[in-house]
């Protein structure tokens, strides 16, 4: 599904590489932690996934396409299949909530209709971004303003958006990096059942040790741009929360 | 004293104002067209520069090339666009309405691309990781996100060009401007008055209703109406663009003679010495001025009534000051450095005070348990914490200074808007576009060294 070989990134030639020759292959449908210090490389590494960053050596395939080298409509095909989150708040506050919820779909859109959506949506337009919302039991929220909404429900619409999406890779950076314990076990939660349910890979870089073992399949940490350990989940922590968010 | 006698003799003619029912009634007409000029202006750069802007903020091809377009073109000033336009389409308001159309797309195109350009790369960067275009990243993501900053800078915009409208009326271009240029070559001083009195009314109206419109933006509706009506009834007409394009090919190529290649050394230095020396008099003036006018160091009964003598000062625009000050001054660079001086004072006087009052209160208040005297808590804490804004603001006055210091060279203070102007009046057209060049290039230089001397100086242009 995802297959990473040798990867070497640099923020310019000059300076030191963000990433050092990382090897990784990921399965369809696994639920992987990125652990790993602040710096460490994980937000480079999602973002060299999506194609936003040049690859000095190495390779990344997405479900058998080359990431390096993509431009144009190759490209956005490419990032339509990866759904991204993260804990910057990246949804647009002057949007509705449905609007930002059916961006995810813009991949898929012709700019014609991207543009009429703004302007004048379709009940089956309306009521898919109500569907999205109602998988993280934000469905009440549909016409609201998204400046109104609390840091977990942003981050809620957010994934909502990524559902819509339809990736077959969502990379989630550190997604509860700004949210209370509670509100975190919840977040992770939602989106591993996701994954489950919807077959989707899931990869999400944490801080926190205990909720990577809690909730993922497999748990990988990063130091200083080059894999320090990558191991399954240990068995003492299999105990996941299945946590029905805002119900 | 001789001269100062004859200066306040002359001041005298000025007043009392003729506000006779009859004349105010005639000049509402010129009013409403200056009116007119500036909204049809801003309502067709408004479009214009919003697409330009969102081409560049979205990095559709050939972003790069309009940005470097854009930046260069609003180097002419609005008075040297507008005697283009007058050469081209004729006297009237349809001159100013292009003249400030064009004038204000590439000012506002590079605004707003600026403006584009800082938007939140995040949410930028989550929406191309949909997989979204970039014209559906510029609508869902750039458009959003600085709407308000864009209806606001707009509001600023409208009101710059109110002033400008005038400012174009002056070399022909239609509205209040031209009949004030007449009153004062007439000698009908009270008549002046008038009109600078409704000028300043206008003005005064006009920030009044951006204060409004800045509060409720849907006031701008009613605005765009205005505007797409103004601009419709004042565009130039078809059939003046064979004429315009017929006269454009007498302006090419721009050649001067070998007198006035020998003078232009005296002509830019003429220029530099009444955007330096109109710059240096305001900074003199602008500073105590500012200080009086800050409410946190001066009392309410020095802050209140300096604040409306600054007002008075920039709402009277350099041209207009030049215009007055020119019976008093004499012909020269000197009536530019006044003229500058006395607007610039105006304006920096309020930046000053606003960046004194703007400085962050922790470091003051520990000046302040010192014991001091607030004047002393001013020179140790307040003064050094706003000298960068105060810097940043100065240089960018100077940089408008430059372009103002050709315009008031127009209206008898020499330097090379006095030869361009002059060239026109001669129909000395391809003399005159080789002066516009040498004004674009003037200006493009002295840019290029203010923000040079800003990074030198690390001073953000961020307030």
């Amino acid at each position: 599904m995802l297959e990473i070989n040798d990867l070497v990134v640099r923020r310019d030639s000059k300076s030191p590489a963000v990433l050092n020759r990382i090897s990784l292959s990921v399965r369809r449908g696994e639920k992987i932690a990125i652990l790993g210090p602040s710096g460490a490389g994980k937000t480079t590494l999602f973002r060299t996934i999506s194609g936003f960053l040049p690859i000095l050596s190495g390779s990344v395939s997405v479900d058998g396409v080359e990431v390096s080298g993509l431009r144009g409509r190759r490209l956005r095909n490419l990032r339509s299949q990866i759904g991204m989150i993260s804990q910057r708040h990246d949804l647009v506050d002057r949007l509705g909530v449905h609007q930002n919820v059916m961006a995810g779909a813009l991949g898929r859109w012709t700019t014609v209709r991207a543009l009429r959506f703004l302007l004048r949506p379709t009940p089956s337009e309306l009521e898919e971004a109500r569907r999205a919302l109602s998988r993280v039991a934000l469905e009440r929220k549909l016409r609201s303003r998204t400046s109104d909404l609390s840091g977990g429900e942003h981050q809620r619409v957010a994934i909502a958006r990524a559902l819509v999406q339809q990736p077959l890779v969502l990379l989630a950076d550190e997604p509860v990096a700004s949210l209370d314990p509670i509100l975190s076990g919840q977040i992770l939660s939602l989106l591993c059942s996701l994954a489950n349910e919807n077959g989707f890979t899931l990869l999400c870089s944490l801080h926190q040790p205990d909720l990577a073992y809690e909730y993922f399949d497999r748990v990988i940490r990063i130091e200083a741009g080059k894999i320090a350990s990558d191991e399954p989940r240990q068995p003492a922590s299999s105990s996941a929360v299945e946590v029905a968010v805002g119900a | 004293m001789p001269g100062l006698d004859s200066a306040i003799s002359l001041l005298r003619q000025f007043f009392p104002p003729d506000l006779s029912y009859s004349y105010i009634r005639a000049e509402t007409a010129p009013l409403f067209e200056t009116l007119e000029i500036a909204a049809g202006a801003m309502f067709l750069a408004l479009i214009i520069g919003l697409l330009f802007s969102l081409i560049i903020g979205a990095r559709l091809p050939g972003s790069r090339a309009l940005y470097a377009l854009l930046t260069s073109f609003r180097s002419i000033p609005d008075l040297t666009l507008a005697i283009l336009c007058v050469v081209l389409v004729g006297l009237g308001p349809s001159a100013g309405t292009l003249a400030l159309t064009l004038f204000y797309s590439a000012a506002m195109g590079k605004i707003f691309a600026d403006l584009f350009s800082s938007a939140d790369p995040c949410a930028i960067e989550a929406l191309h990781a949909t997989g979204a275009t970039r014209t559906m990243v510029a609508f869902y993501g750039l458009l959003p996100l600085r709407l308000k900053d864009l209806l606001t800078y707009g509001g600023y915009e409208f009101e710059s060009a109110i002033r400008a409208s005038v400012i174009v009326g002056a070399v022909g271009a239609g509205g209040i401007g031209t009949e004030l240029v007449g009153s004062l070559n007439m000698t009908d001083y009270h008549r002046a008055t008038t009109l600078i009195i409704m000028l300043v009314a206008l003005i005064a109206s006009v920030d009044f209703l951006g204060f409004y419109v800045r509060r409720q933006p849907r006031l701008l509706l009613v605005l765009a109406a205005f505007g797409a009506a103004a601009a419709w009834h004042h565009w130039p007409h078809l059939r003046v663009v064979a004429q315009a394009l017929k006269t454009f090919r007498t302006m090419v190529p721009p050649q001067l003679p070998a007198e006035a290649v020998r003078q232009l050394p005296t002509l830019i230095g003429e220029t530099l010495l009444i955007a330096v020396g109109g710059t240096l008099m305001a900074v003199i003036c602008a500073v105590p001025l500012g200080v009086a006018a800050a409410r946190n160091i001066s009392p309410l009964f020095v802050s209140f009534p300096v604040r409306r003598l600054l007002e008075a000062l920039r709402a009277v625009p350099e041209i207009v000051w030049g215009l007055i000050l020119v019976g008093i001054a004499g012909l020269g660079p000197r009536v530019g450095i006044l003229a500058l001086g006395l607007h610039s004072a105006g304006s920096l006087g309020k930046l000053y005070a606003e960046s004194l009052e703007n400085v962050a209160a922790e470091p003051v208040m520990a000046m302040a348990s010192t014991g001091g005297s607030t004047l002393s808590i001013a020179g140790f804490a307040v003064l050094p914490l706003a000298f960068a804004p105060m810097t940043v603001h100065t240089l960018f006055r100077f940089e408008w200074n430059m372009r103002a210091a050709t315009i008031v060279g127009m209206i008898g203070a020499g330097a090379i808007g006095g030869a361009l102007f002059n060239a026109q009046q001669l129909f000395f057209y391809r003399q005159m576009m080789a002066y516009v060049l040498i004004t674009w290039a003037m200006i493009m230089i002295t840019d290029a060294a203010n923000v040079r001397l800003r990074k030198y100086w690390r001073v953000s242009e961020d307030l």
